[in-house]
């Protein structure tokens, strides 16, 4: 998948769903409370149908939407992988 | 009766050596924590008289135990806020309390040790009172329930002004157990980890929303480390029979409580639901300082010594609340034939999200200060990700543009994070009943969509 394209598609999600939050920031864990981390880890599973779980939340993975880009790549290609 | 400040004293010279509270990657002893609330002392009785109000944030970390048995121990009252709010709310509630005096009682257990804000049963946000006796009542209503000890090493991860978490330090610190305080649950992973110790008999508060998120991201972890849970509680919002079902499977052998408690009505029920058939909704029985009834309009009532002193500044609201040391909730229960608690509902319209209670049309109220928003409703709203929130429905005003973040920002502006709604909807009009209130029946059987699952 283009990348830009991904990129673009998951911000308009994560905006709908978390309109507070700012999604341009380099701090993105530091603005996020629980909620919103469940939040991002269902909608993100749910669209790319990959499995996420608590060792995914790092302020690494939540540092910024390009971060959240890789982390899903990943975990497409983990999956692709297994099939 | 001792009181928790006095406990703690005694555990700094029993067992100075005892850790007792962790956060921010240190760990305190009894005897620190005691030299800490001393020093913090002196300064309080030098800067106010007793029976003034220390108003000051519920920070997640040791500054704010010390702060909060100081203010005790200085004779003052404590009013813990929310950590994250608003300058401007907090400035104004400090103009509002700050000269207040609330004169130490006679019977030094009666006397006003927190004010604590709740919208609780009437809608208003309210400072409830709660007594040095209440404390101690809670306190022993969960050591005898739920079998704390001095061994318990309890992780609070929710906020301190509450009670659900602030309740939890009354237990733990006059047993002389161990608290872990983290800032809230978004770093699942870690927060996970403190369970990877053996042998700490380790316990812990979670809403239901917070065990969901467990539940669906971070089960495989806490199986691995469930060994060393020694029980779990939860209460403030509705427990789906789904997730009861699931903590059982997930956590045999960890004791799971669900309780039910307020502000107003202190801890007043507990039910292992670890234990026997499981009923979403059922709180057992009511803990040895406290007696539930239910009205002939299935309102629940609660006595006991747990109960709140009344309302700040508020004697009419008293009145209406607590008739001769009941207290009459707007909470909708049954009591089984075994003397269980079962909760039904709300006969208000008092959402409860989390265990915050919070009146709709404050929201609204805070929503029509939005230059471009010409009307609004605020409805409860079961969301598949966020669980039990708030929808707020709103109209813009000809001419202008408004999107959601930008209402959802304006809110956040003025409101605790709480009451921000997650969800929101324009939407053309709003329906309104004949005197011009927002038909908020309508709304809630069937006239919008309550729920995105």
């Amino acid at each position: 998948m283009d990348e830009n394209k991904m990129k673009n598609d998951i911000r308009k999600m994560l905006e709908d769903i978390l309109p507070l939050v700012d999604f341009d920031s380099d701090f993105l864990f530091a603005e996020l409370d629980s909620l919103g981390i469940t939040a991002i880890l269902m909608t993100l599973s749910k669209a790319y149908d990959i499995d996420l779980e608590s060792p995914d939340v790092t302020p690494k993975n939540f540092k910024n939407l390009d971060s959240l880009v890789r982390l899903v790549e990943t975990k497409i290609a983990e999956k692709n992988d297994r099939q | 009766m001792t009181t928790i400040e006095q406990q703690v004293e005694r555990h700094a010279l029993s067992t100075p050596d005892k850790p007792a509270v962790v956060s921010c990657g240190t760990t305190t002893t009894y005897a620190q924590l005691w030299a800490d609330v001393c020093r913090r002392t002196d300064e309080l009785r030098a800067a106010a008289a007793p029976g003034r109000l220390n108003i000051f944030r519920a920070t997640a970390d040791k500054k704010f135990i010390v702060e909060y048995l100081s203010t005790h121990r200085a004779g003052m009252v404590a009013m813990p806020l929310e950590k994250d709010l608003p300058e401007a709310r907090l400035t104004a509630l400090r103009n509002e309390y700050g000269t207040m005096v609330l004169p130490p009682a006679d019977d030094a257990l009666e006397s006003i040790a927190d004010v604590l804000f709740t919208t609780g049963s009437t809608g208003r946000q309210k400072g409830v009172m709660v007594s040095y006796r209440a404390i101690i009542a809670d306190a022993d209503n969960l050591i005898s329930s739920q079998g704390f000890t001095t061994d318990t090493t309890f992780i609070i991860c929710g906020p301190l002004n509450h009670i659900g978490s602030l309740s939890k330090i009354w237990p733990v610190l006059a047993l002389g157990g161990t608290l872990v305080i983290v800032d809230g649950m978004k770093d699942i992973n870690s927060l996970l980890g403190l369970f990877d110790r053996s042998g700490q008999h380790l316990a812990t508060f979670m809403v239901p929303a917070s065990l969901r998120m467990i539940l669906r991201f971070g089960s495989k972890r806490i199986k691995e480390v469930a060994k060393n849970i020694d029980f779990i509680e939860t209460g403030g919002a509705a427990l789906s029979q789904s997730d009861i079902d699931g903590l059982r499977r997930l956590l045999p052998g960890v004791r799971l409580y669900n309780t039910y408690a307020s502000t107003e009505t202190g801890i007043v029920t507990t039910a292992d639901f670890s234990q026997g058939a499981s009923p979403a909704g059922c709180t057992g029985r009511p803990m040895r300082n406290s007696a539930v009834t239910i009205t002939a309009d299935g309102r629940i009532t609660c006595s006991g010594a747990t109960v709140m002193s009344g309302y700040l500044g508020d004697e009419t609201l008293t009145r209406a609340v607590l008739h001769g040391g009941t207290v009459v909730t707007n909470d909708l229960g049954e009591i089984d034939s075994d003397g269980r608690l079962h909760i039904k509902g709300r006969q208000n319209d008092v959402i409860n999200i989390g265990g915050y209670k919070v009146s709709p049309q404050e929201i609204e109220d805070a929503a029509s200060d939005i230059e471009a928003v010409a009307d609004s409703i605020c409805i409860p709203f079961h969301s598949g990700i966020f669980g039990d929130t708030m929808k707020l429905i709103y109209v813009v005003s000809p001419g202008c543009m408004l999107g959601k973040r930008d209402v959802a920002r304006a809110l956040a502006a003025k409101l605790e994070s709480y009451k921000v709604p997650r969800v929101f909807e324009e939407a053309g009009s709003i329906r309104h009943t004949f005197n011009g209130k927002p038909d908020r029946r309508f709304y809630l059987t069937g006239g919008d969509e309550k729920s995105d699952e």
